[in-house]
């Protein structure tokens, strides 16, 4: 079973890109034709798109810049980077090809899991808003590395899931001998992501075992759960796990927060929603 | 183990750069051939080879626009392109429109197609005077460049980091120069968004100077300020931030409250009669920079005496 974990790290060393929907592009490249595309519009964009942010983010915390491992938010790394550069790495970006229901459904999850962490921590006055939510954003990127670079255990995740009503977390740990959480954590690594999403990637799905991230770390499990629970996308089986006790204790958390939480949560789904429509319609007239 | 050497081959003929990638290849140098121009500088900026060849045969004006976007960006300075010429056509290319560093005519001479990439790779080794830290140019290039500005519509703008010295103290020099590092990012992307025709260059330490079109110069300055502001913000922690300061001993061992990071700019016109030569843009540099470090808040300052 070690060669499982060996076979992973080593695609995961040479992998450079991972395709992003083909809607996140075209919109990017519309704004990439309007010259006057400010940082913050581009920023917009990206941030709702796991993929893209985290090549970004990679390619801001690679030695060639000299940033290593400090920039962990797409507003400071476009400003490092300079328009210029996030519009031609988008244009070289790789995309899905099919618009298949579990990848939107995954993009939607994380973009969803992206605005509850937002809501979460301003809610509880965290510092570093920004940064819980790019960590939130990118806390499944490892079921990306799944589906995209090892497709046939993909397939069979799905097949286990489904027939024997397991878990995605446990159909994962028995297949492949590791989880998403685990390899989000390597490609975060191999990708020179800071630590400080680093963490909450690689402990999303256990809280208590975070140390310098804590709570970042438990609003980003509380983020993926609220996501869950809402119905709002789909990020491969649907069971809705607990909250974790590590999480309300450290958030100081009671029912009356979750309620003002999940109330908000939910209008702003509205909207995510409607930003899904936008980039599949976009994504279908351009293909 | 070294590395192999990473070459990237641009050419829209997919024959012709597969047969470059076979001969790379017999000499043991890794080849990436890139056939849409559109996707090129993104793949460069992700995974920089080490020479990159462009086949520029048919005149092609596209590939000739990405060199001199890839150019543009000053990380990329150093990357050695080499462009492909029919034969003779060199007589007519127009270099100062696109910077190469070398060329190669078409058919090849085998020999001396490898001999250019060594040529090509040795030469990066004792390049000008670019700054090792930021990549930008250094006093040599500058003031040429302040020079041709001169009585020109474009303004020289000296940038220095407020409380840089007692930061690097404290935090040590290798945090000091990702701010150097930063500061020169910032700065070459806002002049870089500001329009083509503008200069950043590196003085030294942390005194940085830029060149732009006298109109845009405010938004220019109030730019880099903005956007120092927000990355300044992931360098230090919440407490020094909400405070505005940090503690840390001077040298006499004194526990001394020390304001964050900010940042200096002194806007000096070159379109005034006054601007006759070097010295003078120096010298009333010298006198904004002193009302711009003032306030110890981050700001720029104009001068706006026409004699």
């Amino acid at each position: 079973m070690d060669n499982k974990r060996a076979e992973i790290r080593s695609i995961i060393k040479d992998t450079k890109s991972l395709p992003t929907l083909p809607g996140v592009i075209a919109k990017l490249t519309a704004l990439a034709e309007n010259n006057k595309a400010s940082v913050n519009e581009m920023a917009r964009v990206v941030s709702s798109d796991q993929v893209l942010s985290a090549k970004v983010l990679r390619l801001v915390n690679s030695p060639f810049y000299g940033f290593s491992g400090r920039v962990s938010t797409i507003s400071n790394a476009l400003i490092l980077l300079g328009v210029n550069v996030v519009k031609s790495l988008a244009l070289s970006s790789s995309i899905f090809e099919m618009m298949e229901k579990n990848t939107v459904g995954l993009w939607e999850h994380s973009l969803g899991a992206g605005v509850a962490a937002n809501i979460i921590a301003k809610k509880l006055n965290l510092p570093e808003i920004e940064e819980i939510s790019t960590a939130a954003l990118l806390h499944d990127i490892g079921k990306v590395i799944i589906k995209i670079k090892l497709e046939s255990e993909y397939d069979h995740l799905i097949a286990l899931i489904k027939e024997k009503d397991m878990s995605m977390l446990e159909a994962e740990k028995n297949l492949l001998d590791a989880d998403h959480a685990e390899i989000g954590e390597w490609l975060a690594r191999s990708w020179f992501l800071p630590e400080k999403l680093i963490e909450p990637i690689a402990f999303h799905h256990n809280v208590e075992k975070a140390s310098t991230q804590l709570a970042k770390t438990a609003v980003v499990h509380l983020a993926d759960v609220l996501v869950k629970a809402s119905g709002f996308g789909f990020s491969g089986d649907d069971y809705v796990p607990l909250i974790q006790a590590a999480a309300w204790k450290k958030l100081g958390l009671n029912e009356a927060m979750l309620e003002n939480i999940v109330a908000e949560l939910e209008e702003k789904l509205v909207d995510c929603k409607n930003f899904s429509l936008e980039i599949q319609s976009e994504g279908d007239t351009k293909t | 183990m070294t590395q192999k050497l990473r070459i990237t081959v641009i050419s829209k003929d997919r024959d012709f750069s597969s047969q470059i990638g076979l001969w790379l290849q017999g000499k043991g140098l890794q080849s990436i051939l890139l056939h849409e121009l559109g996707s090129v500088l993104g793949i460069i900026y992700v995974d920089p080879p080490d020479v990159v060849i462009a086949d520029l045969r048919h005149g092609d004006s596209e590939t000739q626009n990405l060199i001199r976007d890839l150019r543009g960006d000053s990380y990329f300075s150093m990357l050695p392109v080499i462009g492909i010429f029919e034969e003779n056509a060199e007589e007519t290319f127009d270099w100062s429109g696109c910077p190469l560093d070398d060329f190669i005519a078409y058919p090849f001479n085998h020999a001396e197609f490898f001999s250019r990439i060594n040529l090509s790779l040795q030469r990066i080794g004792r390049v000008l005077d670019n700054n090792p830290l930021t990549k930008l140019p250094g006093n040599t290039s500058i003031q040429n460049a302040i020079e041709k500005a001169l009585g020109r519509d474009l303004a020289v703008c000296y940038i220095d980091i407020n409380n840089f010295k007692p930061y690097n103290d404290t935090y040590g020099f290798s945090h000091g120069d990702e701010v150097l590092r930063m500061v020169a990012r910032i700065m070459a992307n806002s002049v870089r968004e500001a329009g083509s025709g503008g200069f950043c260059g590196h003085i030294g330490g942390d005194d940085f100077v830029f060149i732009v079109n006298v109109e845009k110069a405010e938004s220019v300055c109030q730019m880099i300020i903005d956007h120092f502001r927000i990355i300044v913000s992931d360098l230090f922690g919440e407490e020094e931030k909400t405070r505005g300061f940090y503690r840390a001993k001077d040298r006499l061992g004194n526990e001394q409250e020390i304001p964050l990071l900010g940042i200096a700019i002194a806007v000096v016109p070159m379109n005034t009669p006054k601007m006759t030569h070097f010295g003078k843009v120096a010298e009333v540099s010298a006198e904004m920079k002193k009302y711009a470090k003032k306030s110890g808040e981050s700001c720029y300052v104009v001068d706006r005496r026409r004699t």
